[in-house]
């Protein structure tokens, strides 16, 4: 309300303005007018003497004498008149083509005096809109602005996690609502004066420029509502070969750009090197993600959410660690991670079982590529090649890496026990330069190694995952260095803090 | 610190204020020119309806000088041409000091802001 009043009050101070404005203009104009109304008239006797001047011979006049004195005199050659044709020009006719050049001149002083008509029109009415726009805008008089804040709308944005259900419509509420506005205002502006149309024109104008600009602004907010869903969407779809490539390139470089928020990157990077995991992530990331913690707590299944978050790696370690990157996730998972902690093992089919979404097959896939049921846990691991997959994880490993810690801490003491088996397992997995870095930091989890069986006893799985925690930062260290060298310093850190940690 | 940031600001204003006089005068001459080259144009049209039969005068300071008919009308056509290319010219002209003066503009305004903020700082500080 405030800023309704607020604006009110600024709108008449502009107005004000223009209004005053447009009567100075009006009034040059009557001004203008006037004048050549002058010279029309002027003309008009001239042409009227001319008629009569050729007459007579001559003419017995008096003739003026300076500014007091007259003098008789005679009016001789009355048919030789010198026009002044303009610009020192001059030229003796008779009286008749005297007239045809004032009929001519005339006709300009006609023209002139048109156009003066028409901009003092104009301006009368826009003297009259502004007059309009100053009572609505100061609710004054007859008119009413209503005005509806779009508030809510932008709240629901800006919540996050929102379960469209793929409608790339979803617009038409926001312009529906605008547009009631508009009508409203429309209507109500025409009412008041005759000109109706124009003058709604005019003032409507403004108003849906104001408008036009806050639609623009919910549009794209829509549009990255949409991006994100519609990337969470099509996790199962593997839409995004572009994207693949893309994610390919992201996921040895980039660790930074892994943007939970985007489904764009998401999909793209989980798609081509882990496919799997970008969907099973994908899928977690959207509505699955409930069904997707309950997949992790049983299988060891390692959720890869390459795409935009670097973090979005779900490593499922058996030991009902999920490590879900995606920020909405990770403090459930993290909650539920704790409580399966203990639980490793009877949860084991769940997942295995639980197929959602097409990429719950794959997470199936990947436990029981490998003897072990850890197969992303490669990351984490020795593996060389899986330490260029964990460098990604340096900005999203960063961050969960406090959350893994504490989960590492946890689970470490399984760990140490299959240490040796895990990173035999990790070596195995292709390293898909998935930032699976970050999740390996509790589990072995190698985000990466997308095609290994489930791992049929949960046990050995997460704590070989485990395993590859402390083993792998090491290993991770001395790889990524040289793959990724920006990342690589973060990854140390966190590692290092995981070992300690984990020590 | 804000008060070499004034004497900027002065001196950049007198250039700017300089600039639209400059800018004011040009245009100023070329709505002369305009009113001229509307005159000529009656003048040509008139001179096309009279015919040979008729004397044209040109006034030349106090004395009427008897000029021929065409040759009046290929001064006039003449003049009207010069007059146009001096419109021309004052355009192309009139456009480069408006931009040099939204350059000036701009040049002002951010030294209006920092001086604002100078003066806050100082404001603060004191």
């Amino acid at each position: 309300m405030a800023e309704r009043n607020k604006r009110n009050i600024e709108v008449p101070q502009g107005v004000d303005r223009l209004r005053v404005e447009h009567k100075k203009v009006v009034q040059g104009c009557e001004g203008q007018i006037q004048h050549w109304e002058m010279v029309k008239g002027d003309y008009e006797a001239l042409e009227d003497r001319l008629k009569t001047l050729p007459d007579q011979v001559s003419y017995d006049i008096m003739v003026p004498f300076g500014p007091l004195a007259f003098m008789p005199g005679k009016l001789v050659h009355t048919n030789e008149i010198t026009v002044l044709l303009g610009d020192n020009w001059f030229a003796k006719c008779s009286a008749k083509q005297a007239q045809k050049l004032v009929e001519h001149r005339k006709k300009h002083v006609n023209s002139a005096l048109d156009d003066l008509h028409k901009t003092r029109k104009n301006f009368e009415a826009r003297v009259g809109f502004t007059e309009d726009l100053e009572k609505l805008s100061g609710a004054k008089g007859d008119y009413v602005e209503i005005r509806e804040e779009v508030g809510s709308i932008e709240e629901i944005v800006s919540k996050g996690k929102q379960r469209v259900a793929l409608k790339p419509h979803s617009k038409p509420k926001m312009e529906a609502v605008v547009k009631i506005e508009e009508e409203e205002e429309v209507d109500e502006e025409g009412g008041g004066e005759g000109d109706g149309g124009s003058r709604r024109g005019v003032l409507s104008e403004e108003e849906l420029w104001a408008r036009l600009d806050e639609l623009e602004v919910l549009e794209e907010q829509e549009e990255e509502r949409h991006r994100r869903f519609d990337s969470a969407d099509t996790n199962g779809n593997g839409n995004d070969d572009t994207t693949s490539s893309s994610s390919e390139e992201e996921k040895e470089g980039d660790s930074g750009s892994h943007h939970r928020v985007n489904g764009h990157d998401e999909r793209s990077k989980g798609r081509t090197s882990v496919p799997h995991n970008g969907d099973q992530l994908n899928g977690t990331a959207q509505s699955t993600r409930d069904g997707e913690e309950e997949e992790g707590n049983c299988l060891p299944t390692i959720y890869f959410s390459h795409t935009v978050e670097p973090k979005k790696v779900r490593i499922n370690t058996g030991k009902n660690t999920m490590l879900k990157f995606s920020e909405l996730k990770e403090q459930k998972q993290q909650a539920k991670r704790k409580k399966k902690n203990g639980t490793s093992n009877g949860h084991s089919h769940h997942g295995l079982h639980n197929i959602t979404t097409p990429t719950d097959l794959y997470r199936l896939f990947v436990d029981v590529k490998n003897g072990e049921p850890i197969p992303r846990k490669s990351i984490l691991k020795s593996r060389s090649r899986e330490s260029s997959v964990c460098s990604d994880t340096s900005e999203s490993s960063a961050a969960d890496f406090e959350e893994r810690r504490t989960f590492g801490r946890t689970l470490s003491h399984d760990e140490n026990t299959y240490s040796d088996t895990s990173d035999g397992i990790t070596e195995e997995d292709s390293p898909t330069g998935v930032p699976l870095h970050p999740t390996s930091r509790f589990q072995a989890f190698s985000g990466t190694v997308v095609e290994k069986e489930p791992i049929p006893s949960s046990i050995p799985q997460f704590t070989i995952a485990l395993q590859a925690l402390p083993t792998i930062p090491e290993r991770k260290l001395e790889e990524v260095a040289p793959e990724a060298p920006q990342e690589a310093p973060k990854r140390v850190s966190k590692f290092k803090a995981a070992r300690l940690q984990q020590k | 610190m804000a008060e070499a940031i004034q004497k900027k600001l002065q001196s950049e204003l007198e250039k700017y204020q300089q600039m639209q006089k400059d800018v004011s005068k040009s245009m100023s001459a070329r709505q002369k020119l305009e009113a001229q080259v509307t005159e000529n144009n009656i003048v040509k049209e008139e001179l096309d309806l009279l015919d040979t039969q008729n004397t044209v005068y040109k006034l030349i300071g106090p004395v009427l000088v008897k000029q021929d008919l065409e040759e009046a009308k290929a001064t006039v056509a003449k003049r009207l041409e010069y007059i146009n290319g001096e419109i021309q010219r004052y355009e192309t002209l009139l456009k480069d000091m408006e931009k040099k003066s939204d350059q000036h503009r701009e040049v002002l305004s951010s030294l209006q802001q920092e001086y604002q903020r100078a003066q806050g700082l100082a404001v603060g500080k004191a």
